[in-house]
């Protein structure tokens, strides 16, 4: 596809034609946070099928094979990243270390808002079934949570916590959406075996028609 | 370790190396308590073989006298977490209104519990990898400066933040106390009294108060100390407390 070329807004002679790949190579190059659609649109001023070619454009231009500098499609947005494969060097150059990962925990914390969420602390703890306010703490230092809203139903009119932005930058997600349905990541046989157990624990047994045939 | 070290009979010098914290134990379990570090994050098998590895290695084998105080104070350490622990991991939900359940479950709750909670593991573990997976991408260095009132907060936020800057703290329970009979003016002018004659330990002064008095005679100490009528001092911590006057 033939990306057109555009007439710069500044008078000079040098830069008269500016192909739409370049403008918005340009303002993803300024902007640290992801940068939505909408927003190339309206500060380019271009139709949005040349808007969408030229991003084209710019993903082939800097794919993970041929660049040091990637184009993700993140939160909702685009965005330029360094190359991941270029991670140590960059660390060694800017010498700091990479975050410490989170912890077996943090990681439920975050699925709990994420799948069920926004919750209150109370709302994780009771999912998780144990006090999990340290761990909040932690994610919301990390910017990974935040609240969001009041819940002002409840007694004591709790906060609600949400996934934000940077969450969904470090999972590279473009949104809630982009996350499979929590019950597909169980086995079903995973969830058979879970309640045979629980039924031969509590000496229950799965119910029982008139007829005397298993439900 | 040295034999000198490992005769100590405190666990001052006993430093662990885990994953979630490296560093001294006595800072580890200061963590634990302030709800720092959490309780089911730190292997116990792991750090009582660190202690059997730290001060009882295989290529010096037999015990060194006098380190029974320090095994029992890690023995004991090590019981509480492993308590705390006991009681983290045990599901005891509040129900709706803070009322709690006794630790009850029906059958079916249960399995919708565990269901759930077996989901969120899962969850947990995929959202893992994807964490895994992205990382290394760093974006661009170049931040621009917020403008001026291009900031937007929610006014929720904003008002919850004011009420909890403006909110008084909960009134702390006093009833235990009984009717108080005494100010801190009344002590003020007592301790003035006293001090006229010289300088004064606080026990002296408390001698014959009930527990009462006691407090607010400190509380008027402390006041006149930070009005700079009189000066506090203590040779050294938990140490006996002498009230001197202002020259």
């Amino acid at each position: 596809m033939k990306v057109p070329v555009y007439k710069s807004t500044l008078e000079c002679p040098e830069r008269d034609t500016l192909s739409a790949s370049a403008l918005i190579e340009a303002i993803l190059l300024v902007s640290p946070r992801p940068v939505t659609l909408s927003v190339l649109l309206s500060a380019t001023r271009l139709p949005e099928p040349d808007v969408r070619a030229a991003i084209g454009e710019l993903r082939k231009r800097y794919s993970p094979q041929a660049s040091g500098v990637v184009l993700r499609e993140v939160a909702g947005g685009f965005q330029f990243a360094t190359n991941p494969l270029c991670a140590d060097v960059l660390e060694r150059f800017r010498e700091e270390a990479r975050p410490a990962p989170l912890s077996g925990a943090a990681y439920e914390v975050l699925t709990c808002v994420l799948y069920l969420g926004p919750l209150t602390r109370a709302d994780i703890n009771v999912a998780r079934g144990v006090n999990s306010d340290a761990v909040v703490r932690n994610l919301l230092d990390r910017n990974l949570l935040a609240e969001v809203a009041l819940a002002k139903a409840r007694a004591g009119r709790p906060a609600l916590l949400d996934i934000t932005e940077d969450f969904l930058l470090a999972v590279g997600a473009r949104g809630r959406d982009d996350f499979p349905a929590l019950e597909t990541l169980v086995d079903p046989e995973e969830i058979a075996r879970l309640r045979e157990r629980i039924n031969g624990n509590t000496g229950e047994h799965p119910a029982e028609d008139q007829s005397g045939g298993v439900k | 370790m040295s034999a000198e070290l490992r005769s100590r009979s405190t666990l001052e010098d006993f430093t662990v190396e885990l994953d979630v914290y490296s560093g001294p134990y006595e800072g580890l379990l200061a963590l634990i308590l302030q709800d720092e570090l959490e309780i089911f994050e730190v292997p116990l098998r792991e750090l009582v073989t660190l202690y059997r590895s730290t001060y009882y290695p295989v290529e010096a084998p037999g015990n060194i006298p006098g380190t029974l105080e320090r095994d029992t104070n890690f023995v004991d350490s090590a019981t509480s977490l492993l308590l705390l622990k006991g009681r983290a991991l045990t599901p005891t939900p509040e129900a709706e209104g803070g009322e709690t359940d006794e630790g009850f479950f029906s059958p079916q709750d249960l399995e919708e519990r565990l269901l759930t909670y077996l989901k969120i593991r899962r969850g947990a573990e995929a959202l893992g990898e994807r964490f895994a997976q992205n990382e290394g991408f760093y974006p661009s260095g170049h931040a621009l400066r917020p403008r001026v009132g291009n900031l937007c907060v929610h006014p929720d936020r904003l008002a919850a933040a004011v009420r909890q800057i403006l909110s008084r703290m909960a009134e702390p329970e006093v009833r235990h106390l009984g009717t108080i009979t005494v100010t801190v003016g009344e002590l003020v002018t007592l301790i003035q009294a006293s001090l006229t004659r010289g300088p004064l330990s606080f026990e002296d002064l408390i001698c014959g108060m009930n527990r009462l008095h006691s407090a607010v005679a400190f509380a008027a100490a402390l006041s006149l100390a930070s009005e700079g009528r009189l000066i506090l001092s203590q040779s050294e911590p938990f140490g006996p407390l002498t009230l001197e006057p202002v020259e």
